[in-house]
């Protein structure tokens, strides 16, 4: 089975008053089925630009981008909107959630949208709060819930229609250490026992940790990768990382 | 799209009672105008029914009633004197109209007008109207500054019978007040003697109009163009001529009601589409997050355009009352099943080009864009 989703040499400028700004610059990734991995950057390293790349939400200036062995570029946008729809969970740092909406129907508009009945998208959205351990909230709005709540119906949206990537932009930003870190176990656990393949984005190491692969980005390129061990405790798998990042040119003081 | 539309209509309520409030007031006036359009038709179709076998010469091109024509009475009794055209002598008469009080705006007809009718001849003009107080006719031969009173004319005065009011400044006994009748010409005139009225009017010697009564009603427009040919320089008027110079009468009137329809209309569309984009303005992420989630544009176009039109529809009832209300108040039918029609129509339609503009922007932001809106 070939990767889930792969770049070539891709590529994305923005036009911003007439200067051209390199998000991205000739990056080459793959990732396979079933792996977790963290792409790692300070702000302005492009590596939101790449997940929306990789989420079909944006065109590459140049390169391509595949998902399952079938390039995004040749695609026109209802095909490029059905790919997300289907096939692409999204999990946003702000959460996203629609204000009128509780957290079941939230879910359920993922399942509706994939012309999903009305019975059995609620049936799936009970499933998918069971599964992220908020079946009580099931009728509260986004506005009762707290961040770390938030942000777990986001996650359940995101696996309404059984994507084949899940694509996570910062998910624990805004939310506390211990809230965040509830999220980030409940995304690797996802993998762990579900097999979900998930593309996390984030600037905190410590996060990247969950991951089993961390790609270290600058500057719009790749500048190291580093996998991590299943059994390795959190200080030797931080050490392991923060060398990795002073490896290839880090500064970071904390 | 039609449970996300719901859910914002209920969850943004004073947007949602402001647009269903517009839409309201715009079908509301449209509603107003088929009631008055209707109304003046029924008012002019059952005033004309009165004239009918009836034929008024006046001067040519003047219009009825003939406040500016002018006639010789030697003319006048000429014609009325015409043994060939078999006329019914008790029911033909010359007359004399002057109006005294202009309608409010200048297309609508008099408030006020007198009438001068020889004495005897007060049934060829009015038929057979009781007096609710006094007399209904004058006494034979009175020539005196004498008046019967219109229901409508007799209103606003607090006069008894036997006392006076002024006309054109001259002073008048009221003999009789008639009751109100469905001549609505009859109702508000004070009705005096000819020779009163040529007095008082200065009109010596002048007529406006004759008033003639075939006795065989199927002769009328054999007469009619009898006198035409004999008298080119007058004007014949039928009861056909006049329900045609009435309907041409009535196309400004129809005409300012139905701008004012229609201005309430695009007012109401203006309304929605201004909350529209408001609406869409503020929930810029919210699209954002649907299209990045997967929702096509056309769920986009369609989830304002539902929101549109359910306030629209919601809007319609209430205006549809309204118009009710006025009907009844107004003693005139309710508007009919193709003009109910009419009017949700209307409101869809302002739903839709109110709609229409503001959802095609909502559908054409992209997710990314919409999602780094602050």
């Amino acid at each position: 089975m070939g990767p889930i989703v792969e770049t070539r040499n891709v590529c994305k400028t923005y036009g911003m008053n007439g200067i051209a700004v390199e998000a991205v610059r000739g990056i080459d990734l793959m990732v396979n089925s079933g792996e977790f991995v963290a792409i790692v950057g300070p702000s302005g390293s492009g590596k939101s630009s790449l997940l929306n790349l990789l989420g079909a939400m944006d065109s590459p200036s140049s390169g391509e981008v595949l998902f399952d062995g079938r390039s995004l570029t040749e695609l026109n946008d209802w095909q490029r909107t059905t790919l997300r729809l289907k096939h692409i969970g999204f999990v946003f740092q702000t959460f996203n959630l629609l204000p009128t909406l509780t957290a079941s129907e939230n879910i359920e508009i993922a399942l509706r949208l994939a012309s999903v009945g009305r019975r059995e998208s609620a049936a799936r959205a009970g499933e998918l709060l069971r599964l992220v351990g908020l079946s009580p909230r099931a009728l509260h709005k986004p506005r009762y819930l707290s961040g770390g709540e938030r942000q777990r119906v986001a996650i359940a949206r995101s696996l309404a229609n059984r994507p084949q990537l899940l694509l996570a932009d910062e998910p624990t930003g805004n939310l506390d250490s211990q809230t965040g870190t509830s999220i980030l176990e409940l995304l690797r656990d996802l993998c762990t026992r579900n097999g979900q393949t998930v593309i996390l984005v984030t600037h905190d190491f410590r996060a990247a940790s969950y991951a089993d692969r961390v790609l270290l980005l600058r500057d719009g390129r790749i500048h190291g990768e580093t996998s991590l061990h299943a059994g390795q405790d959190s200080s030797q798998v931080l050490g392991q990382l923060l060398s990795f990042e002073l490896q290839w040119g880090g500064d970071r003081s904390d | 799209m039609f449970d996300i539309a719901m859910k914002n209509l209920s969850t943004r309520k004073v947007r949602t009672a402001l647009c269903i409030f517009a839409v309201t007031a715009g079908v509301f006036l449209i509603g107003v105008t088929l009631v008055m359009n209707n109304w003046m038709y029924s008012m002019m179709t059952e005033e004309l029914a009165k004239y009918m076998g009836k034929l008024y010469v006046q001067q040519g091109g003047s219009s009825y009633p003939p406040f500016d024509s002018s006639l010789s009475q030697m003319v006048a009794d000429a014609i009325l004197n015409r043994g060939d055209l078999d006329l019914n002598i008790g029911n033909s008469t010359d007359l004399i109209f002057v109006r005294t009080q202009r309608g409010m705006m200048p297309f609508m007809p008099a408030q006020q007008m007198v009438i001068g009718v020889p004495a005897g001849k007060e049934p060829a003009l009015f038929g057979t109207i009781s007096a609710s107080r006094g007399v209904n006719h004058f006494e034979p031969n009175e020539q005196g500054n004498v008046a019967i009173l219109g229901s409508e004319f007799a209103k606003d005065l607090t006069i008894s019978i036997g006392g006076e009011t002024s006309i054109n400044g001259q002073m008048v006994q009221v003999v009789g007040r008639l009751e109100k009748s469905s001549m609505d010409s009859i109702n508000i005139s004070a009705i005096i003697p000819l020779e009163a009225a040529q007095r008082i009017f200065s009109k010596q010697g002048q007529v406006s109009s004759i008033l003639l009564t075939p006795n065989d009603f199927h002769n009328t427009s054999a007469i009619a163009a009898s006198l035409r040919e004999d008298y080119p320089s007058l004007s014949v008027v039928t009861q056909d001529d006049m329900l045609k110079e009435a309907e041409a009468v009535m196309q400004m009137p129809i005409f300012y009601m139905s701008s004012m329809g229609i201005t309430g209309l695009i007012v109401a569309m203006l309304i929605i589409m201004s909350t529209m984009f408001m609406a869409i303005s503020e929930r810029t992420r919210e699209f954002g997050t649907l299209r990045a989630i997967g929702a096509q544009r056309y769920v986009i176009i369609g989830t304002v355009m539902i929101e549109a039109l359910i306030m629209a529809l919601i809007g319609v009832p209430p205006a549809i009352g309204l118009v009710a209300i006025m009907s009844r108040m107004m003693e005139t039918s309710l508007p009919t099943t193709a003009q109910l029609l009419q009017i949700i129509s209307a409101a869809v339609f302002a739903a839709g080009i109110g709609g229409a503009y503001p959802a095609l922007r909502a559908a054409r932001v992209e997710p990314l864009e919409a999602l780094r809106y602050e």
